[in-house]
């Protein structure tokens, strides 16, 4: 499902801009998005979802157009959207909550309804507890259940915002997977802080700052932008001033810092390949 | 199933599960009980009960509705709002389901999850009643009271406490909550302006009037009609049957009136 986004503005009661004439191309595949926070990344996926009404643009998507709300029902029932800050149904085991949400998507077909959502539950390895009530799921089991809603009615536009917070390093590595491998011939559309996230799973990306759209293009593209602009600082004195610092190590003769700055920030620094990460903060860095 | 079948069902499951929605009439019977509950426990003393099973009955329907309304509003009050407290909203609000459609369900859902108790308790000491005065027919003369004096009622408490706590938080729509009921229930419409006795009485005048002809216990009292020297009597003309049943419309009226109003409030947030 192709994404086509034309001057997306959104302003919030109280002049929050948290969207400025954006224009944004998404194909079919897996694209990321990144960007700070107040980047404007999740109004984007909640107009995507049809559940914030944009103040100016248009957005089409599968050839619908959001603007109408025939539009907006014919892009959710090819939706999955795994929202920011997900929230259960305490009172609802997992298996009766992805029921209820299965129904509200339109599975009436029993069976059918009943496979899918043992399906789901096998794959985010929820079985064994497919009927406890939510109330005692821990966060990262709360962030399962949310990711097997997303995906149970076979969506072609998956939505996911920020996916792996909560999740312990294997079940994002698992999550991650599972993404590529459903990405396949839709459109997955993965928002998240943890750049290695898209790294692993995204050919394209783009990364929004104030509303705004400040790049678009490969993630091998968004890695060259940091080319020449990454360095290695030994130092026991003070992190270095200039430029971005991605890490900080302890050495045995001080601290080894990683800085994306234009200009060797010292005349020790060695330079250093960039990661994905680096050319994130380098555009980022151009911006400020 | 459709979105309306499925939001009814598991708004009814979610709320019928939740101890307080047995807790709070529970408790509210019992201390109504200890500070001397007049008719519950006259029912089933032969000196001091109605001789007219229908009487009887109506009477503990008034009586009944009076008192654990009061919980009814309180428990619902959070309903609508807790899809956004609890982060559910967008998840649902993501799906193709008719917005209307799910409040229609949650509101029915719910209502009648927490309604449950209180018929529960009616049609319970209805049924003693009937059994310990060998009356059967009370049981009818109390399901026709449950239909037409409680559930009109209710669906009106429902519907505010559903829709008032989109404009402001929860607790404060209780507090205000329970003072109306005491003031447009109890307070005599003689000492200050009050919905009682009107044609949108929630505990149901005109039907208790027209309907079932009743008139208090023991007979000498009014539920419907004008009050001399009182205020908003033009809503309180003489009690008829056709006004009983537009009584019941009007509740009904005002309570689809509120939750289009609450839907209207959430659809404009999301603007």
């Amino acid at each position: 499902m192709r994404i086509e986004i034309s001057g997306l503005t959104k302003t919030y009661r109280g002049g929050v801009h948290a969207l400025d004439g954006l224009d944004l191309d998404i194909p079919t595949g897996m694209f990321g998005l990144l960007g700070a926070n107040g980047a404007g990344k999740t109004t984007l996926m909640r107009i995507l979802a049809g559940i914030v009404r944009p103040s100016a643009g248009r957005v089409v998507v599968g050839g619908h157009d959001m603007a109408s709300s025939a539009g907006r029902t014919a892009v959710q029932r090819e939706l999955g959207y795994l929202p920011q800050d997900l929230g259960v149904y305490p009172d609802l085991t997992a298996r009766q909550f992805l029921d209820y949400v299965a129904l509200l998507k339109g599975m009436d077909d029993r069976p059918v309804r009943r496979r899918r959502v043992g399906e789901l539950l096998e794959v985010v390895a929820l079985t064994e507890y497919a009927d406890r009530r939510l109330r005692g799921f821990s966060g990262g089991m709360r962030q399962r259940v949310g990711i097997a809603q997303a995906l149970l009615a076979d969506p072609r536009l998956l939505i996911v915002d920020e996916p792996t917070a909560g999740l312990d390093p294997e079940e994002r590595i698992r999550f991650r997977t599972l993404l590529s491998q459903f990405a396949g011939r839709r459109t997955v559309l993965l928002s998240t802080h943890i750049v290695d996230d898209i790294g692993h799973t995204c050919r394209e990306a783009a990364v929004l700052a104030r509303g705004r759209l400040i790049f678009r293009g490969t993630v091998e593209e968004l890695t060259r932008r940091a080319e020449g602009r990454v360095w290695s600082v030994v130092t026991d004195g003070p992190a270095p001033s200039e430029g971005t610092v991605v890490s900080a190590l302890p050495q045995d003769d001080g601290m080894r810092y990683r800085v994306v700055a234009r200009d060797a920030p010292s005349a020790q620094a060695r330079p250093l390949d960039p990661s994905l990460e680096d050319g994130y903060l380098a555009v980022a860095a151009d911006q400020s | 199933m459709t979105t309306f079948g499925a939001s009814l069902r598991y708004e009814f499951r979610m709320q019928v599960r939740k101890r307080s929605v047995w807790i709070v009439p529970a408790l509210t019977l019992v201390l109504f009980v200890l500070i001397g509950g007049s008719l519950l426990r006259d029912l089933f003393d032969p000196g001091e009960r109605p001789l007219d099973p229908r009487t009887g009955v109506v009477g503990l329907a008034v009586q009944l509705h009076a008192l654990l309304a009061i919980g009814f509003g309180c428990l619902l009050a959070d309903r609508l709002v807790r899809d956004d407290r609890l982060g559910v909203a967008p998840i649902l609000d993501a799906t193709p389901a008719s917005p209307a459609a799910r409040l229609l369900g949650k509101y029915l859902g719910a209502a009648a999850a927490t309604a449950v108790p209180i018929a529960v308790a009616y049609f319970g000491f209805a049924a003693a009643y009937a059994i310990d005065t060998r009356q059967p027919v009370a049981l009818a003369w109390a399901l026709a009271a449950f239909t037409v004096v409680i559930v009109p009622g209710l669906l009106l408490v429902a519907a505010f406490a559903l829709a008032v706590p989109m404009i402001m938080p929860a607790p404060l729509f209780r507090v205000l909550f329970v003072g109306y009921w005491l003031w447009g229930n109890i307070v005599s419409p003689e000492m200050m302006p009050t919905l009682a006795r009107t044609l949108f009485h929630p505990l149901g005048g005109y039907p208790l009037d027209a309907l079932f002809g009743f008139h208090g216990i023991d007979g000498e009292d009014t539920w419907a009609g004008p009050v001399t020297g009182a205020t908003f009597n033009v809503l309180r003309p003489e009690p008829t049957p056709v006004l009983a049943w537009l009584s019941i419309a009007l509740l009904l009226l005002v309570s689809a009136a509120a939750l289009a109003g609450g839907h209207t409030l959430r659809a404009r947030r999301l603007r």
